[in-house]
C-alpha cells in the first residue's frame, strides 16, 4: 500500500513539477484568466451564500458559479470548489443540486485520484440520503469511512488533521444502526467517533456522542452504564457554550432510565433538576414540555392517583401545541390517553390515543404509533378493537421486518463495499507483486549482466595480459635465435678465418718458399722474372691474412642482434603496406647493457606505433632512429602523414598501450602532432 | 769433409716443409751434409726428438707454432714442443717459423723459449731463411724484422707488459668488449678490469676511457 502511496506521492510532485514549468511557459495572460475565472467563481459563490439576498438571486449566483466551475482545470480545486458549491445550494435548499454537484465532484474525484475529494463526496451525499433512503445514505457513509481510515494510515496528510470529519461521518453511521436498533455496532461507531473528536482536539460533539452511548446502553438494558453516559455528557459540555442544553437534556436522559428501571423517585429527581433551568427553559419550551410531560408520566407510573398528573400533562401538551411540537404531542397525547384509560374515562382516553395515532403517523414514529394502536385496542369497542389490533400486530411484523431487512442491507452493504476494496486491495496487490517481480527479475537481470560483463572483460584483460606474455616469449626467442644464428654465423667466419689462416696461407706459403729455393738455384736468365712472381705470391698471402684477420675480428656481439631484429620488423612491416622507412641506431648504445623488457617495450612500441600509421596517418615514409644521449635512449618514429589534432584524439588502446609501457620503464612520451603535419612520437626511456 | 747436420722440421704443411727443403738443400748442399727428418704433428715430434735425445741428436729444430696437439693432450702447439725441445736437446738451435705476427705472441714466444731463430711466415723469402740458417748454425741468432720491431718497441718503454697485459690490449684494439674479454683471455672480469687500470697507470693516463687507451696502445706500439 505504501508503496502505492508514495507511488502517487511521486506522480503528484511530477505533477506539480510539471504545473510549475507549465505555468512558466504561460503567458502572463493565460494566468491572469485563471485567476479572474477563480475570482468569478469566488464572488458568485460568497452572493449564493450570503442569506441577505433572497432565494432567486442567491440561486441565480450559484449557477453562474456552476458555470464559471466549466473552464476550471480537472483538479483538485475543482472539487473543492464543486463541493462548496453544492453545501450552498443545500442551504437555499436546493438538495437536488446539492446531490448532483456531490455525484460530480465524486466522479471527478475518483478520476484524478482524489481520495480526500471521494471521501467529502460520500459524506455529503450521506447526508442527502440520510433521511430519504437510509441504506444510500449508510453505503456512502460506510465509503467514506473507509477511504478516512486508509488517508490516515498513509503519510499523505497531516496526522489527525482529517480525524474531525472522519468523526462527523462515523456519528452518522452510528446514528442510522442506532435507527435499526443494531445497537452494539452503534455503540462502536459511537466510540470510535469519540476517539476520532478527541484527536481532532475539536470537541464539540462530544457530548452528543455520549449521549447517543447513553441511549443506546439504555436500549441494551445497561441502565447504570447508560447513566454514567449522560453524566458524562453533561461532564463533557461543561464549560462549553451548550453546557445548560447538555445538563437538561442529560438530566431528562437520566431521569427517564430510572423511570424504565421503575426508580421513580430518583427519576423525578432528575427531571425537577433539568425543570430547575428555567432561564434556559423559557427559551426552549419543546424542552421544557418534555420535562413535564416526563415527570407526570413518572408520577403518573408511580401513583395513577396523583392529582397533579393531569395538570402537568395538559399543561405540557399546551406548550407543545403552542410550538407545534408535533413529535412531543404524540408523546403527550399518548399519555393522556393512558392517564384516562387508567382513570377508566375511555372515551376520553379514546380521542386522545387517536390523536396519538394521527401524530404518530405523520412523523413516521412506529413506536409511539404502535403504543397508540395497542391503547386504542383497549380503549375502543370490539370490532374497533380487533380492527386496531390488525393494525398494531401488522405494524409490529412490518417494524421488525424492516429493522432486519434494514440490518441484512447494511451487513450486505458491508460486505460488498469490503470486498471491492479487498478485491481492490488484492488487484493492486498483484500488481504490486508484478511490479516487484518486474523490478526484481530485472535487477537480477542486470546483476547477472554485469558479473557476466565482470567476467568477460576480467577474461579479455587475462588473455590480453596472456598474449602479451606469449608475445614477449616469443620476441625472446626470436631473439635467442637470431643471437644463436649470429653466434653460428660467427663460429664459421671464425672457422674460415682460421681455415684461412693456417691451411690456405700455409699452403700457399710453403709454394713460395719452394719456388724461390729453386729460383736460388736456378741461373737462366729469369730469375728476376720468377722473383716477381714471387712477390706477387707474398702480396696475395698478404691479402688473405688481411682477410682473415678481418673475418677473424668479426666481433659482433649479441646486442648488434637486437638491432636486426628492429630492423627486419620495420622492413617486413613496411614492406607489407609499402613504405618507404629509414632507420638509424646510435652507435653509442649499448644494448647488451638495456634489459630484455625493456628492449621488448621498445620493439612493441615501435611496432604498435608502426601499426598506427598504417593505419591511420596515410603516410608514405617513415622516419625511426634510436638515439642516445645523456644515459637515455631515445626513440623517435616520424611519418610524413595526416596527423591529428592532438587535443581531438580520444586516447585509444594503442596510444594508452604505448603510454603504459613507456611509463612502465619510467621514460616519458610525446605525441607531437599537427593537422596535416604527420606525427611524431617521442620515447625518451633511461638506460 | 762436409760438416754434418741433423734437422727436424715440424709442420702440419707438407708443402711448407718442402719449401723449407728446397731453400736449404739447393744451396747449402756443398758446405753442409743436411740430414732432415719431418713430423707432422705434435705426437711425430716428440717421439722423433724424444728418441734423439739418446743419440744422434738433433743439430736444428724448425718448429711451426700451429700444430695438430699430441693425442694425450699435453702437447697442444709449437711452443709446448719447443718448451720440452729445450729440455730433452739443450744443445739443438730452435727456429720457431710461425704465421702469427701479433705482439703478445711474439711477446710470449719470446719470453717462454728464446729461440735461436724466430721467422714470421709472412715475411719470410727464400734468402731470408737461408741468411738465418747460415747465421743460427754459426751460432748467431736471428729474427725476422717484425720480431725486431717488437723488441725495439719494448726497449722503448721502460717497463714492459706481460702476455696477459698485451692479450687484453690485443683483443680490445679488436674491438671486443670488456665484459666479453673473459672469453679470450683466460682471467675473470674483475681481474682484466685490473689490469686495465694497471696499464692505463702504466702509461699514466689514469680514468681515460678504453678509446684512449688503445691510442695510448697504438702509440707505444704495444698493438
Amino acid at each position: 500500500m505504501s508503496l502505492r502511496y508514495i507511488c502517487w506521492r511521486k506522480l503528484f510532485v511530477f505533477d506539480f513539477i510539471l504545473l510549475i514549468l507549465f505555468s512558466c511557459n504561460t503567458n502572463q495572460t493565460d494566468a491572469d484568466n485563471a485567476i479572474l475565472q477563480n475570482d468569478n467563481f469566488q464572488s458568485y459563490l460568497i452572493i449564493g451564500k450570503d442569506s441577505n439576498y433572497d432565494k432567486e438571486t442567491r440561486y441565480n449566483a450559484l449557477d453562474k458559479a456552476y458555470k464559471s466551475l466549466n473552464t476550471f482545470d480537472n483538479d483538485s480545486l475543482k472539487v473543492r470548489s464543486l463541493s462548496k458549491l453544492a453545501l450552498a445550494f443545500n442551504a437555499i435548499g436546493e438538495e437536488e443540486h446539492y446531490e448532483k454537484l456531490n455525484r460530480k465532484s465524486l466522479k471527478l474525484s475518483e478520476e484524478i485520484n482524489d481520495s480526500l475529494g471521494m471521501a467529502r463526496a460520500y459524506d455529503n451525499l450521506g447526508v442527502y440520503y440520510r433521511k430519504k433512503k437510509l441504506d444510500s445514505a449508510y453505503q456512502f457513509y460506510y465509503k467514506a469511512d473507509g477511504i478516512y481510515q486508509k488517508l490516515e494510515k498513509s503519510q499523505k496528510y497531516q496526522k489527525d488533521s482529517l480525524a474531525f470529519e472522519h468523526g462527523r461521518v462515523l456519528i452518522d453511521l452510528a446514528k442510522i444502526s442506532r435507527t435499526v436498533k443494531d445497537y452494539s455496532e452503534s455503540d462502536d461507531l459511537t466510540i470510535r467517533a469519540i476517539q476520532k473528536f478527541e484527536q481532532s482536539g475539536n470537541e464539540r460533539y462530544i457530548p452528543m456522542c455520549y449521549t447517543s452511548l447513553g441511549i443506546i446502553a439504555k436500549y441494551m438494558g445497561r441502565f447504570e452504564e447508560s447513566i454514567d453516559y449522560h453524566k458524562r455528557a453533561i461532564e463533557s459540555a461543561k464549560n462549553t457554550d451548550k453546557e445548560k442544553q447538555y445538563a437538561v437534556t442529560g438530566f431528562n436522559n437520566i431521569g427517564t432510565v430510572y423511570k424504565t428501571i421503575g426508580q421513580f423517585d430518583k427519576a423525578k429527581d432528575y427531571y425537577k433538576k433539568g425543570l430547575e433551568y428555567q432561564d434556559y427553559l423559557l427559551e426552549k419550551p419543546k424542552t421544557k414540555a418534555r420535562l413535564l410531560d416526563n415527570l407526570a408520566y413518572v408520577k403518573f407510573l408511580e401513583n395513577s392517583e396523583d392529582k397533579d398528573v393531569v395538570d402537568i400533562l395538559l399543561n405540557s401538551l399546551k406548550i407543545r401545541e403552542e410550538n407545534n411540537d408535533v413529535f412531543g404531542i404524540g408523546t403527550n397525547t399518548l399519555h393522556l390517553a393512558e392517564y384516562y384509560h387508567k382513570k377508566g374515562q375511555d372515551s376520553l382516553a379514546k380521542m386522545y390515543a387517536i390523536r396519538a395515532k394521527n401524530a404518530s403517523e405523520n412523523i413516521n414514529n412506529n413506536e409511539e404509533l404502535l403504543s397508540s394502536y395497542k391503547l386504542l385496542t383497549e380503549v375502543s369497542d370490539s370490532k374497533e378493537g380487533l380492527e386496531y389490533a390488525r393494525s398494531y400486530i401488522k405494524l409490529n411484523d412490518s417494524i421488525v421486518n424492516d429493522e432486519r431487512t434494514f440490518r441484512d442491507k447494511f451487513a450486505r452493504i458491508k460486505f460488498e463495499t469490503d470486498e471491492l476494496e479487498q478485491e481492490k486491495a488484492e488487484i493492486s496487490k498483484e500488481n504490486e507483486f508484478l511490479v516487484i517481480a518486474v523490478l526484481g527479475l530485472t535487477a537480477l537481470f542486470l546483476l547477472v549482466y554485469i558479473i557476466f560483463r565482470q567476467q568477460q572483460s576480467n577474461k579479455e584483460l587475462l588473455f590480453a595480459q596472456a598474449q602479451q606474455e606469449s608475445n614477449e616469449e616469443i620476441y625472446r626467442l626470436l631473439l635467442n635465435q637470431q643471437v644463436k644464428l649470429e653466434e653460428g654465423r660467427q663460429l664459421e667466419q671464425q672457422r674460415m678465418s682460421e681455415e684461412l689462416h693456417d691451411g690456405v696461407l700455409g699452403r700457399l706459403f710453403g709454394v713460395r718458399l719452394s719456388l724461390d729455393g729453386i729460383n736460388q738455384r736456378a741461373n737462366d736468365g729469369f730469375t728476376e722474372a720468377r722473383n716477381k712472381y714471387i712477390e706477387e705470391l707474398k702480396s696475395i698471402e698478404k691479402e688473405i691474412r688481411l682477410i682473415s684477420h678481418d673475418l677473424g675480428t668479426d666481433t659482433l656481439t649479441p646486442d648488434v642482434a637486437y638491432i636486426d631484429v628492429v630492423e627486419s620488423l620495420i622492413s617486413d612491416l613496411c614492406h607489407a603496406h609499402k613504405m618507404e622507412f629509414e632507420f638509424s641506431n646510435d652507435e653509442n648504445i649499448d644494448w647488451e647493457e638495456v634489459e630484455d623488457q625493456k628492449k621488448v617495450n621498445l620493439l612493441r612500441i615501435l611496432q604498435e606505433s608502426l601499426q598506427n600509421i598504417f593505419k591511420h596517418a596515410n603516410a608514405t615514409e617513415v622516419k625511426i632512429s634510436f638515439g642516445y644521449e645523456d644515459g637515455k635512449i631515445n626513440l623517435t618514429i616520424l611519418d610524413n602523414g595526416v596527423g591529428f589534432k592532438s587535443t581531438k584524439v580520444k586516447r585509444g588502446i594503442g596510444l594508452k598501450n604505448i603510454t603504459n609501457r613507456v611509463r612502465q620503464m619510467s621514460g616519458v612520451v610525446d605525441f607531437i602532432s599537427n593537422q596535416g603535419d604527420g606525427t611524431k612520437v617521442d620515447v625518451s626511456v633511461p638506460m | 769433409m762436409k760438416k754434418k747436420l741433423k734437422v727436424l722440421m715440424i709442420d702440419d704443411h707438407p708443402m711448407i716443409i718442402e719449401g723449407y727443403k728446397n731453400t736449404l738443400l739447393g744451396e747449402n748442399q756443398n758446405e753442409y751434409q743436411i740430414k732432415i727428418d719431418i713430423a707432422s704433428n705434435c705426437d711425430e715430434a716428440y717421439d722423433l726428438i724424444l728418441s734423439s735425445a739418446k743419440g744422434n741428436a738433433y743439430d736444428m729444430l724448425f718448429i711451426d707454432i700451429k700444430l695438430p696437439p699430441s693425442s694425450d693432450g699435453t702437447i697442444t702447439s709449437g711452443e709446448d714442443l719447443a718448451k720440452h725441445a729445450k729440455e730433452l736437446l739443450p744443445k739443438a738451435k730452435i727456429i720457431i717459423l710461425t704465421m702469427h705476427r701479433e705482439d703478445h705472441r711474439i711477446h710470449n714466444i719470446l719470453k717462454n723459449i728464446n729461440p735461436s731463430g724466430f721467422l714470421i711466415k709472412s715475411d719470410l723469402t727464400s734468402s731470408e731463411l737461408l741468411q738465418a740458417f747460415n747465421n743460427i748454425v754459426n751460432g748467431t741468432p736471428y729474427y725476422s724484422a717484425t720480431v725486431n720491431n717488437h723488441f725495439r718497441k719494448m726497449m722503448n718503454n721502460n717497463f714492459s707488459l706481460d702476455e696477459k697485459n698485451l692479450k687484453i690490449l690485443y683483443h680490445l684494439s679488436r674491438g671486443v668488449k670488456t665484459k666479453n674479454l673473459p672469453n679470450f683471455v683466460s682471467l675473470s672480469l674483475s681481474a682484466i678490469e685490473k689490469r686495465k687500470n694497471q696499464i692505463k697507470e702504466m702509461f699514466s693516463i689514469p680514468k681515460a676511457d678504453d678509446q684512449k687507451l688503445l691510442e695510448e696502445a697504438r702509440k707505444r706500439g704495444f698493438v
